[in-house]
C-alpha cells in the first residue's frame, strides 16, 4: 500500500481525497497555485507545494511541475481528481513512467475512452447500443447532408476527441448544418489539435443517465447502480440522484450490465463511469461517453451503496482485490446531491467572485457536505465557481427531497450570490417531484416562466429589518458609510429591477 | 432614524427594550432575543426569526427563511419616497421624459417598454414588473423628473 499521496487538484474533491487517505494511514500532499495559498485543501494537506501562477496552465495542468512536487516530496501515488489531468492520457502515462502509482485507470483505458469515435466503435462492437450517427472525417461534408437526412433532425455535431461540452453544436434544419460543421471543426481543432466529430441524433427531451463502474486489477469488475443526472444548465449537472426516478428494475439491470460490457471492452479498471441518454418515452438508452476518474457526483452512490469509492480507488491502484461481487451490491434509501455554485442564475448563470463573509453549512441526520471553502475564502475567477456539495440521504424520494430542502435552508453563504434559491425553485417544481425532468428543462422552463426563482422586485420586510438592527446591535462593528445618492446609480447590486440602462 | 435599502425606506427606534420599525405603513415590534457573530435571533411580533447579516461597504447580506438577499444601504431619503407595490414605478435617477409607449387603461405585459427617460447620455427604458393595465400615467413626454418620481401605475 502507498504510504504517501499527491492529489494533483484543489478545492472539494482534493479535501475529500485526503480524508480518504486520513482514514488509511496514508500521508497527504497538496498541490496549489499563487490564488490558492490561503485555500482550505492546502491547510489540510500534510505537506503543500506551490506549484505556480494562478493560470491553470502554470500550475494544475502542469505535468512535469507536479511529477517534480511528487519526487521532491517523495510521495509515492498521484490521485488526479476530476476535471484538469484526471482524463489526460498522457499525464497517466507519465505517472506510470516514473515509477509512481497512478489513482485511476490504465493510460491506454484513458485514450480510448477519450477518442469519441473510437469508442463508439468498441462499444458497438461489444453490443452496447450508441446514438445513431456518423464520424466524419475531413473532406467528407459533400456526402453528409445524405447521411444526416437519414438520422433525421436535429443532430448534434461535436468534436471526436472532445469532452465538456466543447465544439459541440445543436443543428435543428439542414440550412444550418454546413456553418455548425465548419464552426464546430475550428474549435475541435483549437482544442484539441484534431478535426474529426461526430454527428449524431440529438434527443432534446432525454434523461442523462449514468452508472457507475468499478473494477480492481485483477479483473473483477461491477456496476454501482446509476445516477440521475438530468437537472442541467449549459450542458452541466447541477442536481442528481440515486435511485433515478425513471428506471425500472429491469431497465436498471439491462444499463448495468451494458456498462459492465463497455468497461471490459477497454481492460478497465478503477472507478468510472459509463454516461447514457434513456429517452422516456421508448425507454431506450444509448452510450454516450465513459468518463474514465471519479465523478464530481460520486458521493450519492457512496451513500445508497454503502461503499467508499475514494478509499477503494486507493486500495485498488495499490494492488488490493476489490472483495465485493455484483450479488452483494444493493441500493439503500434515496441520495439527492445540489451542487452549490457561486454564480447568479438571474444573470445567466454568470460566476460571482468575492470573499465569503459568512459560509455555514448545514448539519443534521443524513447530511453531507464536501466543501473547499469556508468564511474568509477567496472565491476567484481562475475555477471552477463550485463551492460545495450538498448531499442527502433517506429512506425514500420524498424523505430525501424534504431534507434537501431543509438542509439548503440552513446553508448561509454571504458574499458571493449562489444557485441556492434557484435550486430550491427546481425541488420545489412538480415536474421534479414527478421524476420528468429531463437535460434541458432547465432551458426551457425558464423561458416559458414555469420555473421562478428569489428574484425579488422590492426588499422584503424582514431583512431590512435585519439589515438595519444588524448594524444597531453587533458591538464592534462599525456603521458602515452608506453610499450617497449621487455615486454610481448604475451599479448592478441596486438591484432596482425595474429599469434597464443601455447605452444612448 | 430612517434608513434606506435600495432606496425602500424603514424607520426603526429603539422603544424600551425593543425596536419598533415601520415599513409600508406596518408597524412591527422586535425583540433582540440574541446577537453574535453576524446572526441573530429576533422576535418580531412574537414570531420567532434568525436573521444572518453581512455588511460590505454599503451592502448588507441579509439571510432570514433561508432565503439570501443582497441589500444596499443608501442614504438622503427624499421626502415623499414611494415605492407602491400596487405597480407604481417610479423614476431611478434625474432626468427628462423621452416617451411615453402607453396610456390609461392600456394593456401590457411583463417587460414590455412603457417609458423611456433621458438622463446622463443614458435611455432608461422603464418596463412593466408584470402583466397589466396601466391604472394611471403620471409623466407626459418632455417633463422633466425627480429622482422616484411615480411615473406610472400598471393594475394586475
Amino acid at each position: 500500500m502507498f504510504t504517501k499521496i499527491l492529489i494533483a487538484n484543489r478545492g472539494e474533491i482534493a479535501i475529500r481525497i485526503m480524508r480518504a487517505c486520513r482514514e488509511l494511514g496514508i500521508k497527504t500532499v497538496a498541490v496549489y497555485s499563487d490564488a490558492d495559498k490561503n485555500a482550505l485543501h492546502v491547510q489540510f494537506a500534510d505537506q503543500a507545494v506551490l506549484l505556480g501562477a494562478s493560470d491553470p496552465k502554470e500550475s494544475y495542468l502542469n505535468v512535469d511541475k507536479i511529477i517534480e512536487a511528487a519526487k521532491k516530496t517523495k510521495a509515492d501515488a498521484i490521485h488526479p481528481g476530476y476535471g484538469f489531468l484526471s482524463e489526460n492520457a498522457s499525464f497517466a502515462l507519465a505517472v506510470e513512467s516514473t515509477k509512481l502509482g497512478f489513482i485511476g485507470p490504465s493510460a491506454e483505458s484513458i485514450r480510448a475512452m477519450g477518442d469519441k469515435a473510437e469508442s463508439k466503435i468498441r462499444m458497438t462492437a461489444v453490443g452496447v447500443p450508441t446514438v445513431p450517427g456518423y464520424t466524419l472525417d475531413t473532406g467528407q461534408e459533400t456526402s453528409v447532408r445524405e447521411l444526416v437526412k437519414e438520422i433525421g433532425y436535429p443532430v448534434l455535431v461535436k468534436a471526436a476527441a472532445g469532452g465538456g461540452g466543447r465544439g459541440m453544436r445543436v443543428v435543428n434544419t439542414e440550412s444550418e448544418l454546413s456553418e455548425a460543421i465548419e464552426s464546430a471543426r475550428r474549435e475541435a481543432l483549437n482544442s484539441f489539435g484534431d478535426e474529426r466529430l461526430l454527428i449524431e441524433k440529438y434527443l432534446a427531451d432525454a434523461h442523462h443517465i449514468e452508472i457507475q463502474v468499478f473494477g480492481d486489477k485483477y479483473g473483477n469488475l461491477v456496476h454501482l447502480f446509476e445516477r440521475e443526472c438530468s437537472v442541467q444548465r449549459r450542458h452541466q449537472k447541477i442536481i442528481e440522484e440515486t435511485p433515478s426516478p425513471l428506471l425500472t428494475a429491469k431497465l436498471r439491470a439491462e444499463m448495468g450490465k451494458a456498462a459492465v460490457a463497455a468497461a471490459k471492452a477497454v481492460d478497465y479498471y478503477n472507478a468510472g463511469t459509463v454516461e447514457f441518454i434513456v429517452d422516456p418515452k421508448t425507454s431506450k438508452y444509448y452510450f454516450l461517453e465513459m468518463n474514465t476518474r471519479l465523478q464530481v457526483e460520486h458521493p450519492v452512490t457512496e451513500l445508497v451503496v454503502g461503499i467508499d469509492l475514494v478509499q477503494w480507488q486507493i486500495r485498488v491502484a495499490g494492488g488490493e482485490k476489490f472483495p465485493f461481487k455484483q450479488g452483494d451490491l444493493n441500493q439503500r434509501g434515496h441520495a439527492i446531491e445540489c451542487r452549490v455554485y457561486a454564480e447568479d442564475p438571474a444573470k445567466g448563470f454568470l460566476p460571482s467572485t468575492g470573499k465569503l463573509l459568512q459560509y455555514i453549512e448545514p448539519h443534521g441526520p443524513g447530511i453531507r457536505v464536501d466543501s473547499g471553502f469556508g468564511a474568509g475564502s477567496e472565491v476567484t475567477h481562475f475555477y471552477d465557481p463550485l463551492l460545495a456539495k450538498l448531499i442527502v440521504h433517506a429512506g425514500n424520494r420524498e424523505a430525501a427531497v424534504q431534507r434537501m430542502q431543509a438542509a439548503l435552508k440552513e446553508f448561509i453563504v454571504h458574499g458571493v450570490v449562489t444557485n441556492i434559491d434557484f435550486m430550491q425553485a427546481v425541488l420545489a417544481h412538480e415536474d421534479f417531484a414527478k421524476g420528468k425532468v429531463t437535460t434541458r428543462w432547465v432551458e426551457r422552463s425558464l423561458e416559458s416562466g414555469s420555473l421562478t426563482f428569489g428574484v425579488q422586485e422590492f426588499a422584503l420586510a424582514s431583512h431590512m429589518i435585519a439589515a438595519a438592527l444588524a448594524d444597531m446591535v453587533f458591538v464592534g462593528a462599525k456603521s458602515q458609510p452608506a453610499v450617497s445618492d449621487e455615486t454610481d446609480p448604475f451599479s448592478p447590486w441596486k438591484q432596482t429591477n425595474n429599469f434597464r440602462v443601455s447605452e444612448k | 432614524m430612517k434608513v434606506l435599502f435600495d432606496s425602500q425606506a424603514l424607520e426603526i427606534n429603539p422603544s424600551g427594550d425593543e425596536y419598533v420599525a415601520a415599513i409600508d405603513d406596518k408597524t412591527l415590534s422586535i425583540q433582540v432575543v440574541r446577537a453574535e457573530n453576524g446572526r441573530m435571533d429576533l422576535l418580531i411580533d412574537g414570531q420567532h426569526v434568525t436573521a444572518y447579516v453581512s455588511s460590505d461597504g454599503a451592502k448588507r447580506w441579509a439571510t432570514v427563511d433561508g432565503h439570501t438577499m443582497m441589500l444596499t444601504k443608501t442614504s438622503g431619503a427624499k421626502r415623499g419616497v414611494r415605492h407602491d407595490r400596487a405597480g407604481g414605478l417610479t423614476a431611478p435617477m434625474p432626468g427628462q421624459v423621452r416617451s411615453v409607449a402607453v396610456g390609461a387603461g392600456d394593456a401590457v405585459k411583463k417587460g414590455q417598454t412603457l417609458v423611456t427617460i433621458e438622463a446622463m447620455k443614458m435611455e432608461i427604458r422603464i418596463q412593466a414588473l408584470k402583466d397589466g393595465k396601466v391604472k394611471m400615467l403620471h409623466v407626459k413626454q418632455g417633463q422633466t423628473v425627480e429622482r422616484e418620481h411615480i411615473l406610472i401605475e400598471v393594475e394586475e
